[in-house]
């Protein structure tokens, strides 16, 4: 199970990179093993105003039908396209070519936790 | 909350890392590591696919008088079985709607064979049993001692040949052979779900773990519940609880064509003749959706800014794309500008039919 340090975790299993005012967010590594073979990614509207824990994007398995939540609010300014013809690329990279949106954030974010907390969480 | 069963494969599936599952009563897997979308290009790419679906019934009837309680029971016309012949039927009730779908082989005159859905088994058991004390025949339930594995795929006959006495050639499509496996007594089907050549095979659970591991050692690959489902949805394949079950008739679920009005009378039959004059009360269609999206079970078809109908079966088809199978209003089963509702956007669809993809059963 891959937690990269530079990222941050929430409950839901959603990633961020905070680099200044702009987050790029996406599902973590446990987040695509435990939906499995992900065939489907439905992707915000850029330009899309979010509130912090907001159901923004959904990403669907063989089987299941997941929300992903915005770990913080902001306005979307960029989707990742190529998961609309390559959805796996969330199984197969979730913190690389599998991210999902990059928003300018608002300042609000939901509990965010770091690399050593998200594991705990993780066994928890 | 009951206890769930295990088949006598459950140590297998778990040692091969199958993700364990309730499934009508049992746990099942419903994917090994591989992932399911890997499992079924397996099966559609050429492979063997080997499925544990030992949760299935098996009930045998037997009886001078056993052809004529089964024309009774069954949608389908027993009569036109030749030994060692297969058919897919149909148990109703007074109403004409389903207690089951089966399949009925013949052994002989006088000996039966019924494949049951798992989920139906206790309700399908006590309806023969209760029916046949007007025959004379004896209904046995086997279901506890039997081991259903079906082998599916290009690559089936070659690699179940060398485990089996008979000549598997030499069985057509919907043919049986009582044989040996493995030198277990059973019975070998040319029969499926998934749309590909293969089989099914019946054995005493004393020989399951032996013939599973030399299926897997010939070169098959384990295939869970999430890709047997994709294959027969693909297909369009009914499923008990999804396109059939005790609320539609044969009519409306488009299985008329295994319900022989013109055999005599059977259970159900006044019924689903009257349903037949007076017009199915909604209509199966099969959907493929032509923007984006997944349709799945229970999402509702919409039409003129209402709710039409509703999904039974759906699914991403890697070779299809978006596919439904839908019951809708029959009125609007003809139309040409129907939707489904995901997530509250109406997503076009297009009529199209089943298989949504090419079946490649060996006819």
């Amino acid at each position: 199970m891959s937690i990269p340090a530079d990222l941050k975790y929430t409950k839901e299993h959603e990633w961020v990179r905070i680099e200044g005012d702009i987050a790029t967010l996406g599902i973590s590594d446990h987040a695509q093993e435990a939906l499995g073979d992900i065939v489907f990614v439905e992707l915000p509207e850029v330009g899309r105003k979010l509130a912090a824990g907001e159901a923004f994007a959904v990403v669907e398995s063989v089987k299941a039908v997941s929300d992903v939540y915005a770990p913080v609010g902001g306005e979307v300014i960029e989707v990742n396209s190529a998961l609309e013809n390559a959805p796996e690329q969330v199984n197969g990279e979730p913190y690389g070519n599998g991210w999902i949106a990059k928003v300018k954030m608002s300042g609000e974010s939901v509990e965010l936790m770091d690399e050593a907390a998200y594991a705990t969480f993780l066994e928890e | 909350m009951t206890e769930l069963a295990r088949t006598p494969l459950y140590a297998e599936h778990v040692k091969l890392g199958g993700k364990m599952v309730p499934f009508a009563g049992f746990e099942m897997p419903v994917q090994y590591p591989d992932g399911a979308l890997q499992e079924y290009h397996f099966v559609r790419g050429g492979g063997a696919g080997l499925f544990d679906i030992t949760h299935m019934g098996q009930v045998r009837v037997t009886g001078a008088e056993a052809l004529a309680f089964l024309q009774y029971v069954t949608t389908n016309d027993v009569s036109l079985l030749a030994d060692g012949q297969v058919q897919y039927s149909a148990l109703l009730n007074d109403a004409g709607t389903f207690i089951d779908d089966i399949t009925t082989y013949r052994i002989s005159e006088t000996e039966y064979y019924l494949c049951i859905n798992a989920s139906n088994r206790y309700k399908d058991v006590a309806h023969l049993q209760e029916m046949a004390t007007d025959f004379d025949v004896i209904v046995v339930d086997e279901s506890d001692a039997t081991t259903l594995l079906a082998l599916q795929g290009a690559a089936a006959q070659s690699v179940l040949q060398p485990l089996v006495a008979a000549d598997l050639e030499s069985i057509g499509y919907y043919r049986f052979a009582v044989t040996r496996i493995d030198g277990a007594a059973g019975i070998v089907s040319r029969t499926g779900y998934t749309g590909e050549d293969g089989f099914e095979i019946y054995i005493p659970n004393s020989a399951a773990r032996p013939v599973w591991e030399k299926l897997l050692a010939n070169g098959a690959k384990p295939i869970g519940l999430a890709a047997r489902d994709m294959l027969r949805t693909e297909m369009g394949y009914a499923l008990y609880g999804h396109e059939i079950s005790d609320a539609v008739t044969p009519v409306e679920a488009k299985l008329m064509w295994i319900t022989k009005l013109d055999k005599g009378e059977f259970i159900g039959s006044g019924a689903v003749m009257a349903r037949k004059e007076a017009g199915p009360a909604k209509k199966l269609i099969a959907l493929k959706l032509t923007e984006r999206g997944i349709p799945r079970e229970h999402y509702k078809v919409v039409c003129d800014g209402k709710v039409v109908g509703e999904v039974t079966s759906g699914m991403h088809s890697p070779a299809a794309g978006g596919v439904a199978i839908a019951y809708v209003e029959p009125a609007y089963a003809g139309r040409d500008d129907l939707a489904v509702d995901i997530r509250g956007k109406a997503v076009a669809a297009a009529r199209t039919t089943t298989p949504f993809v090419p079946s490649r059963v060996r006819k």
